[in-house]
């Protein structure tokens, strides 16, 4: 009947199959051993003190984090949105970048920052005061919980930003007027409706430094403590120890699941819907007096996580040694010749943009498909779509990346040693992001617009080319950019599932950490954030609007 | 040009049936507005006879052509119609003169430049010559409108189709479009069903209104049939202000409540059955409280309660001696009597209409 009925029904399938292959492995396999069904892995998990120390070690870093992130986004949230702190434009922007920054590359930075031996300002503080300790040690737990928080922050900054954003100033007017002092207004009107937000602000903080891999492995290891997902990797190194690593997985899992459960409660009660009114004012608290300290304190937090590592990856890119000062004969485009001029490092460049430039493309296009499909309800089921394409988030890279292996590695589909896997890998990663793009695009184009096609005399799919694409084509330029900047800086699915030969830049930049090779490091890390942002900046000239932001 | 029929038409959203077994005939060439409040159902049979939504049970049929059975639904595209949507569903991305020769792009022997004259004669027709080269976004509510009504009318469909066409204009556009929209129907004398809750638009526009109770057609008739001869009491309540009076036959010919007795002309009422009347408030004359009226007609006394003045008109409401009826009365300044004072009113027996289905809500 409907000649476009296939097309709905074959991204369906591709979804399903991309979806349930890999976990329904990665449970099969966490179960299994030599003499079948088995819960042996699992026991060792919860028992094994190392494993359990990695177990506790996640736990304690995820709270701090966490807890860290909320205390520097949500007071500059309030900030920016409210009060007429100065430079509102310039924090939100380097809030953004260190947004869009991949914590591995703050993380070395971090390393040449404040190492205990040749990190910069503990080198600054020993011929300063003539100690010789060092002021700080990076290498540690409370180093990484610092490290990971200052580029999650922006999460809970977005969260509640935007949220802010959106509560019109007569909601709290009404509470004036009616008697209530500013704090007492403060206390029961704007908080109550932040605090969804806030919390789930919080929850996603967590999630993040749930799934890190780049981080804990840069910092935790030569600590000599591991987290769930460092550990992971390890079970990983010869001779792999898939079964186990299947077993560690599932908690993980699990602990995202419940965490996002948690959080979609939270904003589903009583989240953004109530806080609507677009036609508000918003009238901004002056700060007086305060106003030059708070914008001192959001530039201290911004020079944490971008000034400071932005300008040492600079430094250490232009220097012969990283450590010493940047003087005449200290300076060389040697680590540019030799960076680039390294086979295998051109090789995974030119494997990272084929995976960006592949995945954008089918994930944008799959994404679309199955967000029209879901939108206009165009087959039966199609209110698992969304369930099942936002599933992913609650997959950290590296389960993801172990599931995948155990999928890939067996008949029917041999994928593991090509870049098929990571491509498969990069796509079930960013199909949630592209998912919720493409939603919020086809929200916004009403039906009756396609509706007046049909009537007119134009079948389904002729309406979908003319009417339906050229509306919705900004909104999936946007969702391309969203992969591709996603699968540049992928390393924690990629760390698991690369070969020597499918190597991408993110793999090459953590293995040259081993050789301590810091320039080339900062020189393909410099490499990667200019491409992320030149494709951040044309999606904002594209949307008109910055990419996180609520407002038009 | 064909006619539609409409015939035990159903359609259900989970438990709830939107549509109802509703049957509705259109005769060739007719204009009918299918009128009733929200969640009536009426958009809901418009999407159905446009064939964007597959009936549970009934059939569509269009001249001789069946576009909708159970069995099979016959695709938008394909059923030689135009619909003209309350959000105008004007493609942003196109020129006022790409929108408006779109349709025409799938009429089979159209050339590029009798399309292109077809746009140009059209636009003219709504008014909008010289305005091909804009986008919607350029135009003004109105000027959308009249393109939205260009786009549908240039492809000479069989039938036409409007969702509320008029519910985002103001107060006096939308007055002036009514008026335009009969002309245009007049033109081109177009197969028309026209969705809308505004009784005032529908009494305007249509040949016939059909009201929609519940996904079934209460009663349909002109403009004048609803209004005089109601025929339920949701439509009596629906179509204008209206007195309505539960009572009980003493004869024939007579309905009692409490010591009031109203003759009633269309009669025939099997005494001590439950009737329910309806009479308008302006079809109710103010006599002096000792004045008397034409023989025949009933005459009852009360005490005025209420009077409000609504510029053009006087709205009494009137307790019935002896009853607790409180008759709402319409009457031209200036005012007669006050609140307190005693008034008698004399109704004709004509005026007293008798509904069915007395135990609806």
């Amino acid at each position: 009947m409907d000649r476009s009925l296939p097309v709905w029904v074959l991204a369906a399938v591709a979804l399903v199959v991309l979806m349930a292959l890999p976990l329904g492995w990665l449970a099969y396999v966490s179960v299994s051993g030599v003499e079948g069904a088995t819960l042996a892995h699992y026991r060792r998990v919860f028992t094994d003190p190392p494993l359990q120390k990695a177990l506790w070690n996640t736990v304690v870093l995820a709270f701090w984090v966490g807890l860290a992130s909320l205390l520097l986004g949500a007071p500059m949230a309030w900030l920016t949105a409210r009060t007429d702190l100065p430079g509102t434009r310039l924090i939100r922007g380097l809030i953004l970048a260190s947004f869009v920054t991949p914590p591995f590359l703050g993380a070395f930075a971090w390393v040449m920052l404040a190492g205990p031996n040749a990190g910069l300002l503990n080198k600054i503080y020993r011929s300063l005061t003539g100690a010789d300790e060092p002021l700080v040690n990076v290498f540690s737990m409370p180093g990484l919980i610092f490290v990971v928080s200052i580029y999650t922050f922006p999460y809970v900054f977005i969260m509640i930003a935007n949220t802010l954003e959106l509560i019109a100033s007569d909601l709290e007017e009404a509470a004036s007027i009616l008697g209530a002092g500013r704090l007492r207004v403060a206390l029961t009107v704007t908080l109550p409706m932040v605090l969804p937000a806030i919390a789930s602000g919080f929850i996603l903080a967590v999630l993040q430094a749930l799934a890190l891999f780049g981080s804990p492995a840069i910092l935790a290891l030569p600590a000599g403590f591991h987290t769930i997902t460092t550990q992971i990797w390890a079970m990983f190194q010869y001779p792999p120890k898939v079964e186990m690593a299947a077993a560690f997985s599932v908690p993980l899992f699990l602990a995202t699941a419940l965490l996002l459960l948690l959080q979609k409660r939270l904003l589903g009660r009583r989240g953004y819907a109530t806080v609507g009114g677009k036609g508000g004012q918003r009238r901004r608290l002056p700060l007086g007096p305060w106003r030059w300290p708070a914008l001192a304190g959001c530039l201290a937090v911004m020079a944490c996580s971008i000034f400071l590592p932005y300008a040492i990856l600079a430094k250490a890119a232009a220097a012969r040694a990283w450590a010493q000062p940047l003087t005449l004969d200290n300076l060389t485009l040697g680590n540019l010749a030799l960076t680039f001029g390294h086979d295998g490092t051109r090789a995974a460049i030119w494997n990272t943009l084929e995976l960006g430039v592949m995945t954008a493309c089918v994930g944008a296009g799959l994404a679309a498909l199955l967000a029209y499909t879901a939108n206009r309800r165009l087959i039966p089921g199609h209110q698992f779509l969304a369930f099942l394409t936002l599933a992913p988030v609650a997959i950290p890279g590296i389960v993801l990346a172990v599931a995948l292996f155990v999928a890939y590695t067996r008949p029917p589909l041999m994928l593991y040693g090509s870049l098929w896997i990571l491509f498969v890998a990069y796509l079930t990663k960013e199909l949630p992001v592209g998912y919720s793009q493409s939603d919020a695009t086809f929200k916004g184009i009403h039906p009756e617009l396609e509706e007046a096609g049909r009537i007119l005399g134009a079948g389904r799919l002729r309406v979908l080319a003319e009417i339906t694409a050229p509306l919705a084509r900004s909104g999936i330029i946007a969702t391309w950019c969203f992969v591709f900047i996603g699968v540049i800086r992928e390393l924690s699915a990629s760390i698991i599932l690369f070969t020597p030969n499918t190597k991408v830049l993110s793999v090459v930049i953590f293995d040259l950490k081993e050789e301590g090779q810091f320039g080339a490091i900062a020189v393909l890390g410099i490499f990667m954030l200019a491409m992320t942002f030149a494709v951040v900046v044309a999606m904002q000239k594209l949307l008109g609007r910055d990419f996180v932001s609520v407002k038009e | 040009m064909p006619g539609v029929r409409l015939e035990g038409l159903t359609k259900r959203y989970g438990d709830v049936a939107a549509v109802d077994g509703l049957d509705l005939h259109v005769q060739p060439g007719e204009l009918v507005s299918l009128l009733g409040p929200s969640g009536c159902g009426k958009t809901t049979t418009l999407r159905l006879v446009a064939g964007f939504l597959r009936p549970e049970a009934g059939e569509i049929h269009v001249g001789e052509r069946c576009l909708s059975s159970v069995t099979a639904v016959v695709p938008p595209e394909r059923r030689r119609m135009a619909m003209i949507f309350q959000s105008y569903a004007l493609w942003p991305h196109m020129t006022v003169a790409q929108n408006v020769g779109y349709g025409l792009r799938f009429r089979a022997g159209t050339s590029k430049a009798d399309r292109q004259a077809r746009v140009t004669e059209m636009l003219r027709v709504v008014q909008l010559a010289g305005y091909e080269s804009r986008y919607p976004g350029e135009l003004s509510g109105g000027q959308q409108q009249r393109v939205a009504v260009a786009r549908a009318l240039v492809v000479e469909p069989e039938i036409l189709l409007l969702d509320e066409p008029l519910s985002n204009l103001d107060a006096n556009l939308r007055e002036e479009m009514r008026f335009e929209i009969r002309r245009l129907h007049e033109t081109f004398g177009i197969t028309t069903l026209y969705v809308t809750h505004d009784q005032a638009e529908a009494m305007v526009i249509s040949d016939r209104v059909a009201v929609l109770h519940r996904g079934r057609v209460a009663q349909v008739g002109s403009a004048e049939d609803l209004f005089q001869r109601p025929r339920t009491r949701f439509v009596a309540e629906f179509v204008g202000r209206t007195n309505l009076l539960d009572g009980v036959a003493a004869a024939a010919d007579v309905v009692a409540r409490g010591s009031l007795r109203l003759r009633v002309a269309a009669g025939g009422f099997a005494p001590g059955s439950d009737v329910v009347l309806s009479i308008r408030p302006h079809q109710i004359e103010l006599l002096a409280p000792d004045g008397s009226a034409p023989a025949g007609h009933n005459v009852l006394d009360g005490t005025v309660e209420r009077v409000s003045y609504l510029g053009d008109a006087l709205d009494y409401q009137i307790r019935v001696s002896g009853s607790d009826v409180v008759l709402r009365v319409t009457a031209p300044p200036p005012a007669r009597c006050h609140p307190g004072e005693r008034a008698r009113v004399a109704v004709a027996p004509e005026s007293c209409v008798p509904l069915s289905g007395a135990q609806e809500e």
